[in-house]
């Protein structure tokens, strides 16, 4: 009897499976089976007004471009799952037609991107329209390898009242960095200062003083200039003018609270600063970050990158890339997401010029990133084991930190590190 | 006597102070998920945190429920972590009783295989897994997301171990009354060992529905996703929408608590095993 009706309740789920697949089927082919039009998948790992972002781009482009060409968007998770996705899939051979990807998910599998050299030679609208450090990252592997798309930098977001109420500009050199700090620490007994990527930090602390951060035989920085900048990390921290977050935490939250003063991140984090908490009432400010001996502001995002073999499909992607980096959608996106543009003309263009003259948090941080668009530059991670440098460079910067190391103690533990990675 | 009962008084006491500090331990976590799903975005990342929401916003529900397809999630994840559950049982079960009963030619070297299958990582097998998956053709299909779990070395290692302190005698004499092995199994054996079994099934269950690299690996449709895939929606690079995540994850758990509650007392009764007369 009771093995009957195991059976019985088997059969049952299987035609309820069947049924459930049939219908996602139905669905798929449905939107694929349009004639002679070329349907392209895109993964990406945008969520919230991103992804409504993309998504309206994405219909805008289906239904104007007039080739029949249908992008089905597939969001795959956060970076990290759209990594390890596109990390199995490469394995399998079934990458998509196209995906967003940093530099160092692809390091395993180069030969599976397809070269857009001849594409931007033959059907493009202005290469050098590209702001240049977008342009060198995407040729690192001897070849155009993707457009980028979608492009933050890294401001200073800072308690614009609680400076106004000390007398305080945003600290514009190291030095002000140091006494901005002192006068924070003692009137409010707070740090001043907070960086959401302990690595890029180095990076950008190492670029300011002229040392050099890593390639694909090691890290570059045991040098004097190095070991200063380092040294002066260190003083930021046991000074406590800059402290550290813990795992799964942002420096948003730190400032919502007034927990800190200010801090360093991705600009399109600005949608997660609360200013409005009750008894936290304070006008946000963001800068340009403060400068050394040289220029420099860390640019991140990722690009978009061709994997399909098929022709057809290829031109589909084409199209799409081009809509996509286009002035006209990058403004559009720029100012829905807080991503930097991708072209200067898109920059210059009215409606961007207007969006970065107002006074909501998105024009405030875009007119910061604008001012340090200059010095800005894109890490090279096109060397295997690049991303794992990225890890491996947080987790022993933020140890030696917490143990009160010195600073050549921190660079050995710190090229030790990386140089495991490498060899 | 009334010294003796003062002192089984305090005794008892101190045992439920114990417990019930275990028990406050063990459910803050719980009770910070709850807790946190109601309060506002701002008040959730303020500095000292508050335990109970000022507002209370059931909207966060609202709009954590609406902000991807969640019952199709639901649906999907149900499917997946039962028929996983079911299978999981179905194999341990008839794999444990040969292992510990019956005897075979090379019963201790096809053990010991099986056995050495647990030294190798889950994530050396992610990979090849996924190519076979999709050479099968099986991408975006509930099969693909089953059929790689549907055997578990470790129940299988586990259900062995309490098959295997089932006395002989017991099995000696149900072949005497002319019991067949599959019918000892199931009318004897599993009955005997139903906390072990539901112990299984709870963990199988458990691990199969919070899930979440394989079931996205092998998926792309949005008709497929699984609920641990919703979670990730509120969570960007540069901040997270925790009052969302929470009422998200209060929603996904929801089904265990009730699983566990309506499996409570298997797992509650203590290991009462039938002896053997004489």
């Amino acid at each position: 009897m009771k093995t009957k009706r195991l059976v019985a309740m088997g059969i049952a789920a299987v035609m309820g499976l069947n049924l459930l697949t049939a219908c996602g089927n139905g669905s798929t082919s449905s939107s694929s089976g349009s004639g002679e039009g070329v349907t392209i998948t895109f993964w990406h790992a945008m969520s919230n007004a991103q992804e409504q972002s993309l998504t309206e781009l994405t219909d805008k482009f289906n239904a104007e471009n007039g080739q029949g060409i249908t992008v089905e968007l597939v969001n795959q998770g956060a970076y990290k799952d759209l990594e390890s996705k596109l990390t199995a899939n490469a394995a399998a051979d079934t990458l998509p037609d196209m995906a967003q990807a940093y530099n160092n998910y692809v390091t395993d599998y180069v030969d599976k991107i397809v070269p857009l050299d001849d594409f931007v030679k033959n059907d493009f609208d202005n290469w050098e329209d590209i702001v240049e450090g977008y342009r060198i990252e995407n040729s690192e592997y001897g070849f155009i390898s993707g457009l980028p798309f979608n492009k933050s930098t890294y401001p200073f977001f800072y308690n614009k009242t609680m400076f106004d109420e000390l007398g305080l500009e945003p600290p514009k050199t190291w030095e002000d960095l140091e006494t901005c700090g002192a006068v924070i620490l003692e009137k409010k007994g707070i740090p001043m200062l907070g960086y959401d990527s302990m690595c890029d930090m180095l990076e950008i602390f190492l670029r300011q003083n002229g040392a050099q951060y890593v390639d694909e035989t090691g890290a570059l920085f045991n040098t004097p200039e190095g070991l200063e900048a380092v040294e002066f990390i260190l003083g930021l921290y046991e000074k406590g003018y800059a402290r550290l977050i813990g795992e799964d935490s942002y420096f948003s939250n730190l400032m919502s609270a007034e927990q800190i003063a200010g801090y360093v991140g991705s600009c399109a984090g600005v949608t997660y600063i609360v200013t409005d908490n009750e008894g936290h009432e304070f006008e946000l400010g963001v800068a340009p970050i403060a400068q050394g001996k040289y220029n420099a502001a860390y640019n991140a995002g990722t690009n978009l990158m061709m994997f399909t073999k098929d022709e057809a499909k290829q031109k589909a992607v084409w199209e799409y890339m081009k809509f996509l980096t286009s002035a006209e959608s990058q403004v559009k996106w720029s100012i829905d997401t807080g991503y930097v543009p991708v072209r200067t003309s898109a920059y210059e263009s009215d409606t961007y010029q207007e969006f970065m003259n107002g006074d909501t948090p998105g024009a405030i941080t875009a007119r910061a990133a604008y001012g340090q668009a200059p010095y800005g530059y894109v890490p090279s991670n096109y060397f295997k084991g690049a991303n794992e440098i990225r890890n491996k460079v947080s987790d022993t910067l933020t140890m030696c930190i917490s143990e009160g190391r010195t600073a050549q103690e921190t660079v050995d533990a710190l090229v030790q590190a990386i140089d495991e990675v490498v060899k | 006597m009334k010294s003796r009962k003062a002192v089984t008084v305090l005794v008892e006491i101190v045992k439920y102070v114990v417990l019930i500090a275990g028990a406050l331990f063990t459910l803050l976590p719980f009770v910070w998920m709850v807790l946190s799903s109601l309060k506002s975005g701002g008040e959730i990342i303020m500095i000292p945190p508050t335990l109970f929401p000022k507002k209370v916003l059931f909207s966060n529900y609202v709009e954590a429920w609406t902000a991807a397809p969640f019952p199709r999630y639901f649906l999907n994840t149900v499917l997946v972590a039962g028929i996983t559950t079911v299978g999981v049982l179905l194999t341990s079960i008839l794999s444990a009783f040969a292992f510990a009963r019956l005897d075979f030619p090379g019963k201790k070297i096809v053990f010991s295989l099986f056995m050495a299958t647990l030294m190798i990582p889950g994530e050396m097998l992610l990979i090849t897994n996924f190519v076979t998956i999709t050479k099968l053709g099986w991408m975006d299909t509930y099969q693909a997301m089953i059929v790689p779990w549907l055997a578990n070395v470790f129940y299988t290692y586990l259900l062995t171990q309490f098959f295997s302190s089932v006395p002989d005698a017991l099995y000696l004499a149900a072949k005497v009354d002319k019991c067949s092995d599959l019918k000892f199994l199931f009318k004897i054996m599993v009955p005997m060992n139903k906390n072990a079994i539901t112990t299984v099934a709870i963990l199988s269950f458990i691990g199969s529905w919070n899930s979440f690299l394989w079931p996205l690996l092998v998926t792309n449709s949005k008709e497929m996703r699984v609920l641990s895939y919703g979670l990730v929606r509120f969570q960007s690079e540069a901040g997270a929408q925790y009052q969302l995540i929470m009422a998200a994850s209060c929603i996904l758990v929801l089904p265990i608590v009730v699983v566990y509650l309506i499996l409570r007392k298997y797992i509650l009764e203590g290991m009462a095993y039938t002896g053997v007369k004489g």
